[in-house]
């Protein structure tokens, strides 16, 4: 990492943009692209958001989600209005950084809030469009695709959350050397991704 | 606490900006001011998905390679690396010939209909409730907006946005996208439109829905639709196949009948594509569709009175390149 000033905090910033760039390229490149039935797919950057809000507070999770909905707002195959992304994931980012604090307290709390993150994404990102009377986004649509979006966001989580933390806790370890100086909620919720992907 | 303060301040910046660039960008419709970001967009993001692409070209084994579970065991994970490099140009190379099968007949296709083509391939695809997929052909090789795109099977939509190296396709089967279509054998035209991202109802079978305008004339299931040509030959050249229809729904008391046709192009897994940069010097009518499975060789002649000499000969070496 860059020897900063500040080398943790430049550090973070530089793994939550990196882990952002990295979802949004795989989530138009091979997620989009996978024949799935019923023709929908996870969505990898609101997962991506939502565990690094998880991990890093609210302050990170309301930037990055903006960041990354506007990246998606206008990466190349993109054709919905400007800033329908970039409200929703920051929104999002917010609300599952405030469930950062809660981690130590409850152990399931990450599953639940990736879960709860991924439902209010999604349907979050149906209203903007039906707010702005987006004719693909009408009712019908809508009612079909969203439960299904929500189920495989639930079972893709596991693996995006997973692979988050590998990267921030690499990224850490070679910062501090120690594994048991995390700070206490994204220590928890480590331990516990860890023992949830295992089986 | 005072980080919740400038969480909570910084939130609400941010939101307002997004309202902002929604409410700019819907207002601005197609000349929106904010077009500029997307075109920025495209020029940082294009070469990075045309790179990505080409590297992730085998999509499943990818996710595979990607959740695969973390060893310790570094030697294991080195052996693994090089046998999944040399899966890979294997792979790669199958890949490769495949494509180059697939360009053959497109060349074939586009060579019949007398279009003129720029071959692409299609590297990522639209999120959300779109249908739009990026090709890696853009600006500079001649590529504009408005444009048909098509594949060796027929019609897969048309260009919206061109970036320098990339070019954004509306697919036909997005609910925005309508194509004048017309009946084989008649003259019958109508409206196709698509039902939505990969045609969600139904299974995905007929992702397109078919309208004739004249409600009494005759359509039955199994006849194929090819494009009506739009004014100018753009956005859609004439002559393209779409599909063939599948069943027929007559709403009661409607005023058009609807059809549900099933496309010739596989929109869940297209690779190579072509942008038709130039319109054939005449309408194909009939002459692109593939051979039909039952004969009925004296229809293609009533089509159409005058330019039947043209069409003719174009049917006799179609079944060489067809299949």
């Amino acid at each position: 990492m860059l020897n900063a000033p500040e080398p943790s905090a430049t550090g973070r910033n530089l793994t939550a943009a990196l882990v952002i760039v990295v979802a949004l390229v795989l989530q138009v490149s091979v997620a989009n692209r996978l024949p799935l039935p019923g023709g929908v797919t996870p969505d990898l950057v609101l997962l991506a958001v939502v565990a690094l809000a998880l991990v890093n507070g609210s302050l990170t999770g309301v930037v990055t989600g903006f960041c990354a909905g506007l990246a998606a707002d206008i990466i190349p195959p993109a054709d919905h209005t400007i800033g329908r992304y970039a409200l929703v994931y920051c929104l999002i980012g917010y609300v599952c950084g405030l469930a950062a604090t809660e981690m130590d307290r409850q152990s399931i709390v990450p599953f639940l809030a990736v879960a709860l993150g991924a439902l209010a994404g999604t349907v979050l990102y149906a209203l903007t469009g039906m707010m702005l009377g987006d004719p693909r986004a009408s009712f019908t649509v809508v009612a079909r695709m969203v439960p299904l979006q929500v189920l495989y966001d639930v079972i893709a989580s596991p693996f995006v959350v997973w692979a988050v933390l590998r990267v921030t806790r690499r990224y850490d370890r070679g910062d501090r050397g120690r594994r048991d100086r995390f700070s206490l909620p994204a220590a928890r919720y480590r331990a516990m991704s860890g023992r949830g992907t295992s089986r | 606490m005072d980080d919740t303060r400038r969480t909570r301040t910084v939130l609400g910046v941010l939101l307002v900006v997004a309202l902002a660039m929604i409410t700019i960008d819907y207002r601005g419709g197609a000349d929106s001011p904010l077009r500029g970001l997307r075109g920025a967009g495209a020029a940082v993001f294009g070469p990075v998905e045309s790179a990505s692409a080409s590297v992730v070209r085998p999509v499943g084994n990818t996710f595979d390679a990607i959740t695969d579970a973390p060893g310790e065991r570094r030697r294991a994970d080195r052996l693994e690396r090089e046998n999944q490099q040399l899966r890979e140009q294997l792979r790669a190379s199958r890949l490769d010939a495949g494509s180059a099968q697939q360009l053959d007949r497109l060349l074939g296709t586009a060579g019949m209909g007398g279009y003129r083509i720029v071959a692409a391939q299609v590297i990522s695809a639209g999120q959300g409730f779109e249908d739009t997929v990026t090709i890696n052909a853009g600006g500079r090789s001649g590529v504009k907006p408005d444009m048909t795109v098509m594949s060796a099977d027929g019609l897969v939509g048309r260009v919206t946005r061109v970036g320098p190296t990339t070019a954004t396709v509306l697919l036909a089967t997005d609910l925005t996208s309508t194509v004048g279509a017309r009946l084989e054998d008649s003259k019958e035209i109508g409206i196709v439109q698509g039902r939505g991202r990969r045609g969600v109802g139904d299974g995905g079978q007929t992702p397109l829905r078919y309208q004739l305008l004249d409600a009494n004339a005759p359509m039955r299931a199994g006849q194929r639709l090819v494009t009506l040509g739009s004014q100018g030959e753009r956005p859609y050249v004439p002559g393209v196949p779409i599909g063939e229809i599948v069943r027929i729904d007559r709403p009661e008391g409607g005023l058009t009948r609807t059809a549900y046709v099933r496309p010739f192009v596989a929109f869940t897994s297209l690779d190579v594509v072509a942008v038709v940069v130039a319109p054939p010097k005449s309408d194909p009518h009939d002459g692109v569709l593939p051979p039909k499975p039952a004969p009925s060789p004296s229809a293609t002649a009533t089509a159409s009175a005058e330019p039947a000499g043209k069409a003719s000969p174009k049917p006799s070496g179609k079944p060489a390149k067809g299949d």
